[in-house]
């Protein structure tokens, strides 16, 4: 038989490699290794964890001989233990003897998982070989969707990384959005070129009005002089008028797609991205950052090229007119092309730095004015302003620091130009007295001088040139981090299904946000349609995550989720939550109308579909009580609107949607008893024939329920009906003891309080 | 419910399985298999030190201070938190190199040279006031730089780059 070379994540070190095969019974072969990078000590090092069919081989330095070996069978429990930043194969045998097998960090404790896995089953010495190699090959394929280049996880195995082909032409990716805007920008070009070389011609003429003109006393041509300078003047400005005009509308043309790229883009994000960036930053960017790399891209398409001409007309006809010269007024030249360069490396950092700590400010902006009632009512207005002000601080202090070197720089620029013009009046000055006016005109000097002093205007801007690409490149950086973010897999986009029935399927799921703790495990759970489920459970036991799974708010699971025997991943993203009517703790609400509030998923509802809608949610009394009815305002997040009345609003979206599915996440905690009854009822209505789900905090809002989900630490523990679970006596029925004696004391207390 | 705190004499720990302890009271009680963690891992790294009862996921007691727990004790309780919790510390920044949006460093740390690769400079990467630096990778590894201003010169070079 050929022999097979084993599942590896890496290449396996040599050493490793020998160690093992001197172990290696005649017929036994490694299957699969996982090579390592920790030590059992703790210290960085390569080690590998071999798996064979019935025995397991470790090789670490710090082991006796470099390896040591286990058989399965000899196993009693194996499990990989998730520590802070590393990760440990813990094994018990059935002698009673436990070991610390293996050790990694982060990075290959999955594949270690999945070999804990292999080893356990196989360790019954009934689980079936070829099986078990299939969910470890999975695994290894999973680990291996990432790009090589860059090591970011891909879209599906093999695909092509997004990042690297982008980064590879970043200016391709920005050259996007001036394209439409070619016809334009071209014509302000020509006209900037026309304005140039009309630039170039009032020097020259002042060399003739000092040479011959003025000695010659001839008035008559000095007023023609005059006139053909007035000319030229009137000209340049108005070109000049017409071409801002055109360039503010190129500019603003390519700022608006590039911002309305970045929205668009932000809105389909996956939640995953908005876990880790504040929202604060995400502004940002849409607002300020598109903002710089336009003005950089105008300057690119625009500037660049004016200057580079005027650059070289310049200094052709300083060279015509006097090339000893010329050579003379090239030497600062050198010293600011190299002190732009030094001055570029040492304002980089200082423009991330800046650009962060203002993103800081802004954090603090977008997180406290929101939160107004909450510092209020803490009183803590006093420390939001000092936090304010010490980031606000931060950042005068690092644009402070950085406004020394952006100041400085500039000045010693324009101190070696003006040494280089006035070494230029020395020399060409004693040249016009020594052979008075035969070698070099007066004349020529002085416009000369005017050359040499237009000619350090394209070089002052090609040293500045760094300046802004710095400060353009770190505002691309960040808007390509947007643009260039995977959005939310949408992997079969229009793949609708006639119907939704509402069969809900979780099968071996399990997730986890960031790899280091497993929020849910092990899943399995049938919802038939129509089924009214509760979910119950204490708080962070992995409730909400369940839902957020249905909605395919995360995608990066273990495991599968069936809607009507259909992997959800596998339905147009769009068309199936559409079929989702979800009702949240806290409903957002727009600053819009109550109308459009409610319509919001139905944007072209009819308006009786709308107000039907209301009734059904207990919402259209309260709103018929408003002055401005269903035109009402709402203001930031709902202001003017108890909790219980957005909850009906939010309900009533829900019912204007006419979905398949109903998920209610903790619909009723934050109201009293009669508006939770108002919201009950609503429910209820809402509920009949859909199947839906329903996280309670109080276990009462569930008496509806026909199967109850008990959900703790990431598992399901309970599953049945109310009376099932009461006959178990478990968590629930010591849930349900807990809550009908405070719920007693909260009517009491309610009673009283009315009387 | 309240907090049960212990310190000084009041208990006597003793290493068990793993990364785990058994603790005995001073009148006697015995529980077993208690796992040390940090409540603060990022702020105290000697204070407020949970022991969690694994088995049943509960907190079995919390010790204020390991400073004043008896000598061995806290030698235990200090073995089990240095097993648990694996936060190298960068001596050295070696080598940067920015490809394709994603960051690499190759530093030396307490436990040898090491090379990641940063996600997002802008989270991944926190300067605390202090002038600890925390880092963590792609792999949601951490790290830490223990006061960036002990850095040797080329070192803060690299980390200027990104700070």
């Amino acid at each position: 038989m050929e022999e097979k070379s084993p599942i590896t994540n890496r290449p396996i070190p040599q050493q490793a490699l020998s160690l093992v095969t001197k172990q290696l019974d005649s017929g036994e072969s490694v299957l699969f290794a996982v090579v390592g990078d920790l030590g059992l000590d703790g210290k960085y090092a390569q080690t590998v964890l071999f798996v064979s069919e019935k025995r397991f081989f470790v090789t670490d330095a710090s082991l006796d001989g470099g390896i040591r070996a286990y058989v399965h069978t000899d196993v009693e429990k194996i499990e990989v233990k998730r520590m802070y930043g590393n990760a440990r194969l813990s094994v018990t045998f059935k002698s009673g003897e436990k070991c610390k097998a293996f050790r990694s960090t982060y990075a290959v404790a999955s594949l270690c998982d999945a070999a804990a896995l292999f080893i356990e089953h196989m360790s019954t010495g009934t689980a079936d070989l070829a099986e078990e190699l299939d969910i470890v090959d999975a695994t290894y394929e999973k680990m291996m969707s990432v790009c090589p280049k860059c090591g970011r996880t891909l879209l599906r195995p093999g695909a092509d990384c997004i990042q690297c082909q982008s980064k590879k032409n970043l200016a391709g990716k920005l050259l996007k959005y001036v394209k439409p805007e070619t016809g334009r920008l071209l014509f302000s070009l020509l006209l900037s070129l026309i304005t140039t070389g009309m630039a170039l011609v009032p020097p020259y003429i002042t060399s003739i009005l000092v040479d011959d003109i003025l000695p010659n006393n001839n008035k008559e041509m000095l007023n023609i002089v005059v006139l053909v300078l007035f000319g030229t003047y009137i000209v340049q400005h108005l070109i000049g008028v017409f071409r801002g005009y055109m360039l503010r509308v190129s500019g603003d043309n390519i700022v608006r797609d590039l911002r309305n790229d970045v929205y668009r883009k932000a809105q389909y994000l996956p939640m995953k991205f908005y876990d880790k960036t504040s929202t604060g930053s995400v502004i940002n960017r849409i607002s300020g950052d598109t903002a710089t790399i336009q003005g950089f891209m105008l300057r690119i398409s625009q500037e660049v090229v004016v200057q580079f001409f005027l650059m070289v007309g310049i200094i052709a006809i300083m060279f015509a007119m006097n090339w000893k010269l010329s050579l003379l007024s090239l030497i600062p030249v050198p010293f600011v092309v190299i002190g732009a360069r030094i001055f570029g490396r040492k304002i980089a950092p200082f423009y991330r730095r800046i650009w962060r700590r203002w993103s800081a400010v802004t954090s603090v902006l977008t997180d406290t004015i929101p939160c107004v009632r909450v510092i209020k009512s803490f009183a803590g207005e006093q420390r939001a302003v000092s936090r304010f002000e010490k980031y606000n601080d931060e950042w005068r202090k690092v644009d402070i620091r950085s406004a020394r070197i952006t100041t400085v720089f500039p000045n010693i620029v324009s101190f070696v130009i003006t040494c280089g013009s006035l070494l230029i009046w020395l020399v060409g000055g004693n040249w016009v007295i020594d052979s008075n006016g035969a070698a070099l005109s007066a004349g020529i000097l002085v416009s000369f001088i005017s050359y040499t002093s237009m000619f350090y205007g394209p070089v002052n801007f090609f040293a500045n040139l760094s300046d802004s690409y710095q400060g353009a490149l770190s505002s691309a950086e960040r808007v390509l981090d947007i643009l260039d973010t995977e959005p939310e897999h949408d992997f079969q986009k229009g793949n609708i299904p006639e119907k939704i029935e509402g069969k809900i399927e979780f099968r071996n799921v399990n997730f986890s946000f960031d790899r280091t703790k497993k929020v849910l495990s092990n899943i399995n759970l049938v919802i038939e349609p129509g089924d009214i489920v509760g979910i119950v459970g204490t708080t962070g036991s992995g409730k909400s995550t369940l839902i957020n799974l249905i909605m395919r708010f995360y995608d990066h699971y273990d495991g599968e989720i069936l809607m009507d025997g259909k992997d959800i991943r596998d339905i147009d993203m769009e068309y199936y939550r559409s079929r989702i009517g979800y009702v949240q703790q806290e409903p957002m609400m727009f600053s819009d109308t109550i109308f459009n509030n409610i319509a919001y998923g139905v944007p072209d509802a009819p308006v009786e579909a709308v107000m039907h809608a209301a009734t059904v949610a207990n919402a259209h009394g309260f709103i018929a009580l408003q002055p401005d009815a269903y035109d009402s305002m709402l203001g930031e997040r709902g202001v003017g609107l108890s909790g219980g009345e957005k909850q009906r609003l939010s309900i009533a979206r829900a019912v204007l949607k006419n979905p398949s599915i109903l998920i209610f996440d903790e619909a009723t905690a934050a109201v009293d008893s009669e508006t939770e009854n108002l919201i009950q009822t609503a429910i209820e209505r809402l509920i009949s024939g859909r199947t839906t789900l329903m996280i309670a905090h109080r276990l009462s809002t569930l008496r509806k329920a026909n199967k109850i989900i008990v959900v703790d630490k990431g598992e399901i523990i309970e599953n049945g009906s109310h009376e099932e679970l009461m006959a178990l006596k478990g968590k629930y029925y010591k849930l349900i003891q807990i809550q009908s004696m405070s719920e007693q004391l909260r009517k009491d207390k309610e009673e009283a309080n009315f009387e | 419910m309240a907090i049960n705190y212990v310190e000084g004499d009041q208990i006597r720990v003793t290493k068990a399985d793993w990364n785990l302890v058994d603790i005995e009271y001073y009148n006697g009680e015995k529980f077993y298999g208690l796992e040390p963690r940090r409540l603060f891992p990022l702020s105290g790294l000697t204070k407020y030190i949970t022991l969690l009862d694994v088995e049943n996921k509960e907190e079995h007691a919390v010790i204020r201070d390991l400073a004043t727990l008896m000598p061995e004790s806290r030698a235990v309780i200090e073995e089990c938190l240095n097993e648990y919790y694996l936060i190298p510390r960068i001596i050295r920044l070696l080598e940067r190199e920015e490809k394709y949006g994603i960051l690499k460093w190759t530093v030396e740390t307490d436990r040898g040279v090491r090379s990641f690769d940063i996600r997002n400079r802008h989270s991944d990467i926190k300067v605390l006031y202090d002038g600890r630096v925390l880092v963590r990778d792609s792999d949601d590894n951490r790290y830490e730089i223990p006061n960036l201003n002990e850095l040797d010169k080329s070192s803060m070079r690299i980390l200027n780059m990104d700070i």
